[in-house]
């Protein structure tokens, strides 16, 4: 079985939002400012004027971290949250009650309510969608002008996920968590 | 059992206290039924609760009634389970409470969960064990049946040795399930303010406090502010034993506040400063949960019964506050460091302010409390029996 990860040039963001776009055309996410399963972080430049440091305005694109120690699926009563067997954060809306505590433990804001099914909702990695289609690819990943993110099995040494964190540096959001999170920022 | 009948369920003395009384047990009744119609019409759209903050007054108001549950079942045993006699007359008085507490408790939170049969179902076909959620409610359910079972064996079919067996079981079960409400909020790693051990010892203890607050406000509008001498005697015995529990709650504040602030650790250090700056605590939960009730307790040496009663309505609005407080605190840092649009400022503390139907609910529980404890207190006899 696949693991699945990705691997985020985040320098490399221009802040353009198709990747937003696709997610939520793809993954038929609905429209509403809680609404999204991606969104791209904006850090603002430092200093006071004339002095501002413009490299230090950074785009931030993110997501789900589809940890490897989920607390969203420690603390699910019903185990609707549950791990596929690609390693992907996924939820089970028949099983949801909608108590939201997997929203509250959840570090990396990731999660919200759908108003269709009236369940918590998350990125699935598009498992649900273009995976399931036969794509090898997010929607995400596809629509970037700019190649950002690299999607791929983490335990496929040949793939280009693999390939690209064993040769760059990387970090990986809040890791003092204990979370083990598959989203890798490379540096 | 009282005989019971209509004609007698709705007749009370009309003094200005029982109308009073009377006046906002009704409005808030018809609070929780505006508030629940709100709440079928437009689901949790009715509240104010968002991605960033999703648990609200209602969350808030579940844990109030519970911990009330759990403070009049836990002082209750030290009189039928520990055998201490001054307080064997509140047993059933307190168990009572705690039945009617933990069901206006479960009447709150039925309308917060968004799917609760499907809580039911999957509960059982696919527990998470590694949930606090799952275990405190559980154990909640279990605690339920004990002290309906010791209610039944102390006021129904009066068995002194089940009701004794049941009252055991309920205070070992409601302990566990309330130092599991604790650890929903204790357990949250990515809360700093939150994690740790505190939350499920400090629920135990603050639940003790609300049950002894409880028991003077039954008691002093039971007998009006005349206390026979027996009561008199008991009640002594509680303030003093409250102004133990108000020293140690002070004492654990204090030491969770210096320890959070030490070092500013990240997330948690500004967090509790901010929570500590709000008029909620400093006001809500220190001036009226611990302060005016422990200075009153200190310099009547806990014989000011009265006054203590009075303070119990400042103490019971400060557990209001504690409750409020821990659940707006814990979700108080945004999760989302970034902005995520071009016309909003970088994330900052997260504010949040009740709808009107959580209002509704949530206070309209109270009235529900209200309401099923006059129906108790004269359908069932709540006061010591002679054979005791």
């Amino acid at each position: 079985m696949a693991r699945y990860g990705m691997a985020l040039n985040y320098k490399n963001c221009i802040n353009c939002r198709a990747c937003e776009t696709a997610c939520k055309e793809e993954n038929g996410v609905l429209l509403g400012k809680d609404n999204y399963r991606i969104w791209v972080g904006v850090k603002e430049a430092e200093g006071l004027f004339p002095n501002i440091s413009i490299a230090s305005q950074t785009y931030h694109p993110s997501q789900c971290q589809h940890c490897s120690n989920a607390p969203c699926q420690l603390v699910c009563p019903t185990n609707a949250t549950y791990y596929s067997k690609d390693g992907v954060v996924k939820v089970d809306p028949t099983k949801c009650i909608l108590c939201t505590y997997c929203i509250n433990a959840c570090p990396y804001d990731a999660r919200y309510v759908d108003n269709r099914t009236v369940t918590v909702d998350k990125c699935t990695f598009c498992t649900d969608t273009r995976l399931a289609n036969g794509e090898t690819t997010t929607a995400c990943q596809a629509t970037c002008p700019t190649k950002v993110r690299v999607f791929g099995d983490l335990d496929d040494p040949t793939s280009e996920i693999s390939q690209l964190l064993a040769k760059k540096e990387y970090r990986r959001v809040k890791e003092h968590l204990g979370t083990e999170p598959k989203l890798f920022y490379i540096l | 059992m009282n005989t019971f009948s209509l004609k007698k369920l709705f007749y009370f003395e009309k003094t200005p206290l029982n109308l009073l009384m009377a006046f906002v047990t009704v409005a808030l009744l018809a609070g929780f039924m505006a508030g629940a119609v709100l709440y079928i019409l437009h689901g949790h759209h009715a509240y104010n609760v968002t991605r960033q903050h999703p648990w609200g007054l209602l969350i808030s108001m579940y844990v109030f009634f519970v911990v009330s549950s759990t403070g009049l079942c836990i002082i209750s045993s030290i009189g039928h389970v520990f055998g201490i006699k001054e307080f064997q007359q509140i047993g059933k008085r307190a168990i009572a409470g705690a039945i009617i507490t933990i069901s206006s408790g479960f009447a709150v939170i039925g309308l917060e969960i968004g799917h609760p049969v499907t809580m039911l179902i999957y509960n059982v076909l696919t527990p998470g064990l590694t949930s606090a959620i799952w275990w405190m409610g559980t154990l909640y359910g279990m605690y339920l049946a004990f002290i309906c079972l010791e209610f039944f064996f102390l006021t129904i079919k009066e068995n002194h040795t089940l009701s004794k067996f049941f009252g055991i079981g309920g205070l070992l079960v409601g302990l566990a399930a309330h130092s599991n409400l604790g650890a929903v909020f204790g357990f949250l790693v990515s809360r700093p303010s939150a994690n740790g051990v505190f939350y499920p010892v400090y629920f135990i203890l603050s639940a003790m406090i609300t049950g002894c607050y409880l028991i003077f406000l039954m008691y002093g509008f039971k007998y009006k502010m005349n206390f026979p001498a027996k009561v008199e005697v008991m009640l002594v015995k509680l303030s003093k034993i409250l102004g133990m529990l108000l020293a140690v709650l002070i004492f654990f504040e204090a030491w969770k506040i210096l320890t959070a602030v030490y070092g500013d650790l990240p997330e948690r250090g500004a967090t509790i400063m901010h929570s500590i700056k709000h008029p909620n605590f400093w006001f809500g939960e220190l001036i009226l949960g611990m302060l005016i009730p422990f200075t009153i307790i200190l310099m009547s040496n806990a014989k000011a019964i009265k006054a203590t009663v009075y303070a119990s309505i400042t103490g019971m609005v400060g557990i209001f506050f504690m409750r409020y407080d821990l659940v707006h605190d814990t979700l108080l840092y945004p999760m989302r460091t970034l902005k995520i649009s071009e016309y909003e400022l970088p994330p900052t503390f997260l504010e949040y302010f009740p709808s009107f139907a959580e209002f509704a609910i949530g206070f309209g529980g109270i009235g529900l409390s209200l309401f099923l404890y006059y129906v108790a207190d004269k359908v069932f006899n709540l006061d010591e029996s002679d054979s005791h």
